[in-house]
């Protein structure tokens, strides 16, 4: 199974699109990823004047000889950054045609590859009406397969609570880093305020949104009994156009909500068919873009 | 636009189909079930379609709507909904409308369940709802005398419940006086004035009906009915030639008014007993007229009693197959001759007449002895201020004033010039020759009329009372020759066959249906009571002698009884006896002075002039038939493009 999530020729594309990853969290803890932030790295970030106290042993000489000015050298900070996988694990995911979990994994899986190809930690949390599994985090191309192994071991089941697994998320997180949440938001629950607080913990957000065609252009008809997947609810409904109006009207305005909660806090969002080439979603989220 | 009606309204029984359609709806469950990954949107989509649209909750079931509607369109168009005719033109229209007799014929024969007033009810109604808007009627009743049912109003409610209450009566038809009176009531309106007359053409009269130039148009019910009637009855008392015992004998006239021979039953009964006294078998030819003769020897509790003569098997037209009499008193007539003269020339010519209770008496004796109230009093020399009996005949009265007439100075020799022919007293006989020696001068100016005139003064008046006759004759037959002529016996006979006939009708006379009744009461007599047929019993007020009871409307066997000054009864026997009201084969109605506009129509082909909807409604079941197939089967038209 976990062979279906990444094939070698999507694996190769992966690896270049790997370097634009940018994640713009600051855990605080030393490590390889090099953060924004002014730290010990090797790379060279900018000049700045002496001022007393400062680190002698960051002074530039070389420059000093130059100049005849007394400057510092100062390097970009290495920080160890955890990208956090939030797959929905609700049994709404299991819908669709190819199932919704299964794009969900796949695009899990393949940020979870370029964080791992970074050097950076990759963790795979499941989010069902809750926090349902968090796994300890895996570091380096080795630990890929331990990875895949733990996406593909995600089972959709029960209903969806994306607020209490994100807060659940942000609680057990010893220090902030990117949170990829990876869902269907068919959730009337909070969620955007739970994303306001990761924001705020200082956690990188990134939201993937996984619909179905049928979710995105509902194809049905005349009289209907739609049976929800979580809740195993029934409502009866004549669909006609006014009434799919309607609901593209609703799911238009969950769209938003979404695109203006990104916007507010920095975050990345991505909208997938599950029908659409995996790829350019993928190159949408290190492009960093807001559908 | 006229009422709305259905035709055949049995198609409405296809609505019952509703019950099993509906609960087929119920208990359906036919819808598909799809699972999906949240119900969210779709329910929040659809609080938001119920509050946008207050009716949306009706959509989902807008196949069954439209079922229903296509069901209730097939048992509507089933039943054969329809408008009767258009508008009546005129912004004033009175509807004149024929409660004579022959109204009541019944159509389609003797079996039929409804009559002509029933046809011309309907077609009155119909003609006040076919008002124009803002135009109002005013619905008259024409029988024998006009009545207004209701006033100039607007409201065709109104009209059509004023219009159901009238009714039938047995009088003859006399539309004259109510057009008359709907002509005079718009001819003071500005506007568009109408009449419009609903009758069957049995009138009283030949003359055409005057509209005054007002257009006019003659709604004409009922058609040609086969009829038989009673036309004319007479009850008298006669004495049986072979046992020369009396008898009462009733004369009737039977008339048919059909195109076919029948066979008909007469026969005479006697009030409140079922066995009929007398009864003949007639083979009437078409329209032919036959006289029957019913006799029986009546009994003497019989006098007095009424008599019903019966045209059976019954047929169109009721009212004309009974008739209504009265059993005369007994044959021989009371009669009292009141004269102080030795010789008396009436008293010989009366006693030539077998049939006559003769009894004398001096003048101031009719003050004392006890006469019978029924006599007929013959006075000499004198005329009192209080003549007992009824009918009275006072000869040579003394000056003054005799009865309202006045009596003046003698005239001597006066000349003969004329009478009255036609009076009953004077009929068969003639005064050339009679030659008066000294008569005293009559006045009938104030009360009465003249019966024989000279070329100067009234020598014989008629001085009578309501119900009692009265004749003042100026001059004593022995200052006269007419008592040597055969012209005073024959006058005095008159005299006291008037008597008799006035004895044999009772207190009241022959009555014919819508007109008042007068009866004798005695002169104390203040209220009586009255019932009739089909009426409860009320009180009149009597005055003077007389009871005037309001005309008619039934004809049939009234009573009559009163308790002051002494207990007392007597019956009217009301008839229609109209051969105009009998006919009723259809007869056009003549107008007079109608200018354009004028039409007659046969009121039956009003009332079915109509528009159908069955077109329409089956139009709109298929329409609704095509929707809902439409919606069963339609492609969904959503539009997608540009939503996220």
């Amino acid at each position: 199974m976990s062979g279906t999530l990444l094939d070698p020729a999507f694996t190769r594309e992966l690896e270049a699109l790997r370097k634009r990853l940018r994640v713009r969290a600051r855990s605080g803890g030393g490590g390889d990823h090099v953060a924004p932030r002014r730290g010990s790295s090797a790379e060279f970030l900018e000049h700045r004047p002496y001022a007393p106290g400062d680190d002698l042993r960051r002074m530039d000489w070389l420059a000093f000889a130059r100049t005849g000015e007394p400057v510092l050298k100062l390097f970009r900070a290495e920080e160890d950054v955890v990208v956090r996988l939030v797959v929905d694990a609700s049994a709404s995911l299991e819908t669709g045609d190819p199932p919704k979990i299964q794009v969900a994994k796949r695009v899990a899986a393949a940020i979870g590859y370029m964080a791992l190809a970074s050097s950076e930690r990759a963790q795979v949390l499941a989010a069902g009406d809750g926090l349902v599994r968090m796994r300890e985090p895996v570091r380096g191309r080795g630990s890929l397969a331990k990875l895949l192994r733990e996406l593909d071991s995600i089972v959709p089941e029960k209903g969806t609570n994306l607020a209490s697994a994100i807060d659940g998320v942000v609680l057990r997180s010893p220090r902030p880093g990117m949170l990829v949440v990876v869902s269907d938001f068919l959730d009337a629950g909070p969620f955007d305020a739970a994303l306001g607080r990761a924001a705020s913990a200082g956690h990188d957000l990134a939201l993937v949104q996984v619909l179905s065609p049928e979710e995105l252009e509902p194809p049905w008809d005349g009289d209907l009994a739609l049976e929800d997947a979580e809740t195993g609810d029934v409502l009866e409904v004549t669909i006609d156009s006014r009434a799919v109006e309607a609901y593209l009207a609703r799911l238009g305005g969950l769209v938003a909500l979404l695109r203006s909660t990104a916007k507010k806090h920095g975050a990345t969002y991505v909208r997938l068919p599950t029908t659409a080439p995996l790829l350019d979603a993928v190159r949408r989220f290190v492009g960093r873009a807001v559908d | 636009m006229g009422g709305f009606h259905f035709l055949d309204p049995k198609g409405l029984l296809l609505l019952a189909a509703l019950v099993p359609l509906v609960v087929l709806y119920i208990l359906k469950i036919k819808r598909q079930r799809q699972r999906v990954s949240s119900t969210w949107l779709w329910a929040s989509a659809q609080r938001d379609l119920l509050a946008k649209h207050p009716f949306r909750k009706l959509v989902p079931e807008l196949p069954l709507l439209l079922e229903i509607l296509a069901l209730i369109a097939l048992a509507v168009a089933l039943a054969r909904p329809s408008t009767r005719g258009g508008t009546i033109d005129g912004d004033h229209v009175a509807v004149v409308m024929d409660t004579s007799a022959s109204m009541a014929t019944r159509v389609g024969g003797p079996a039929g369940t409804t009559t002509r007033m029933d046809q011309a009810k309907r077609a009155a109604q119909n003609v006040v709802s076919q008002l124009s808007p803002g135009a109002d009627a005013i619905v008259i009743e024409g029988g024998r005398e006009a009545r207004v049912v209701a006033p100039l109003d607007r409201d065709p409610r109104r009209l059509q419940a004023a219009i159901a209450t009238v009714a039938v009566r047995d009088v003859e038809g006399d539309l004259a006086g109510a057009v008359a009176l709907a002509a005079d009531r718009l001819r003071s309106l500005g506007g568009r004035q109408r009449i419009v007359v609903v009758t069957d053409g049995a009138l009283a009269h030949d003359e055409p009906l005057v509209v005054g130039g007002i257009p006019t148009e003659v709604l004409g019910v009922g058609d040609d009915e086969e009829n038989a009637g009673i036309v004319r009855v007479d009850v008298r008392s006669g004495v049986d030639a072979g046992s020369h015992h009396e008898q009462v004998q009733v004369f009737a006239m039977i008339q048919s008014f059909g195109a076919k021979p029948r066979e008909a039953y007469v026969t005479l009964s006697i009030e409140g007993r079922t066995e009929p006294v007398a009864s003949r078998r007639l083979l009437l030819e078409p329209s032919a007229k036959l006289p029957v003769v019913l006799t029986f020897e009546p009994r003497p509790e019989d006098h007095g009693l009424g008599l019903v003569v019966q045209l059976a098997p019954g047929d169109a037209e009721p009212v004309d197959d009974a008739a209504y009499g009265r059993v005369p008193g007994s044959l021989r007539m009371p009669l009292v001759v009141a004269s102080d003269a030795p010789y008396s020339w009436t008293t010989r010519a009366i006693e030539a007449d077998p049939n006559v209770d003769l009894q004398r008496l001096s003048v101031p004796q009719l003050a004392t002895v006890n006469v019978d109230p029924e006599a007929l009093v013959i006075v000499e020399g004198a005329c009192p201020a209080s003549v007992p009996g009824r009918d009275a005949l006072v000869l040579a009265p003394a000056a003054g004033s005799c009865f309202g007439v006045g009596v003046g100075a003698p005239v001597d020799n006066p000349p003969l010039t004329s009478w009255e022919t036609g009076d009953p007293r004077l009929r068969f006989l003639t005064l050339d020759g009679v030659h008066i020696a000294r008569s005293l001068a009559l006045d009938a100016h104030g009360h009465g009329a003249t019966l024989v005139r000279s070329s100067s003064t009234t020598l014989v008046a008629d001085a009578s009372l309501p119900g009692r006759t009265v004749t003042v004759v100026g001059f004593d037959p022995g200052d006269s020759d007419w008592p040597l002529k055969a012209s005073f016996v024959l006058f005095v006979r008159n005299v006291v066959e008037l008597a008799r006939l006035h004895r044999a009708q009772g207190a009241a006379g022959p009555a014919r249906t819508g007109d008042p009744a007068r009866v004798s009461v005695p002169d104390g007599t203040t209220k009586v009571l009255v019932d009739g047929p089909g009426l409860p019993e009320r009180e009149m007020p009597a005055k003077d002698g007389v009871a005037i009871l309001p005309p008619l409307d039934r004809a049939g066997l009234y009573h009559v009884r009163w308790n002051d000054p002494h207990v007392g009864s007597a019956l009217i026997a009301a008839n229609l006896t109209s051969a105009r009201e009998s006919d009723v084969r259809a007869r056009p109605v003549p107008i007079a002075g109608a200018p354009a506009g004028t039409t007659t129509t046969n009121a039956a082909q009003v009332l079915d002039a109509h528009s159908e909807w069955i077109t329409w409604l089956a139009l709109l079941a298929a329409l609704a038939i095509a929707a809902d197939v439409y919606w069963t089967t339609r492609q969904p038209r959503i539009r997608r493009a540009g939503v996220l």
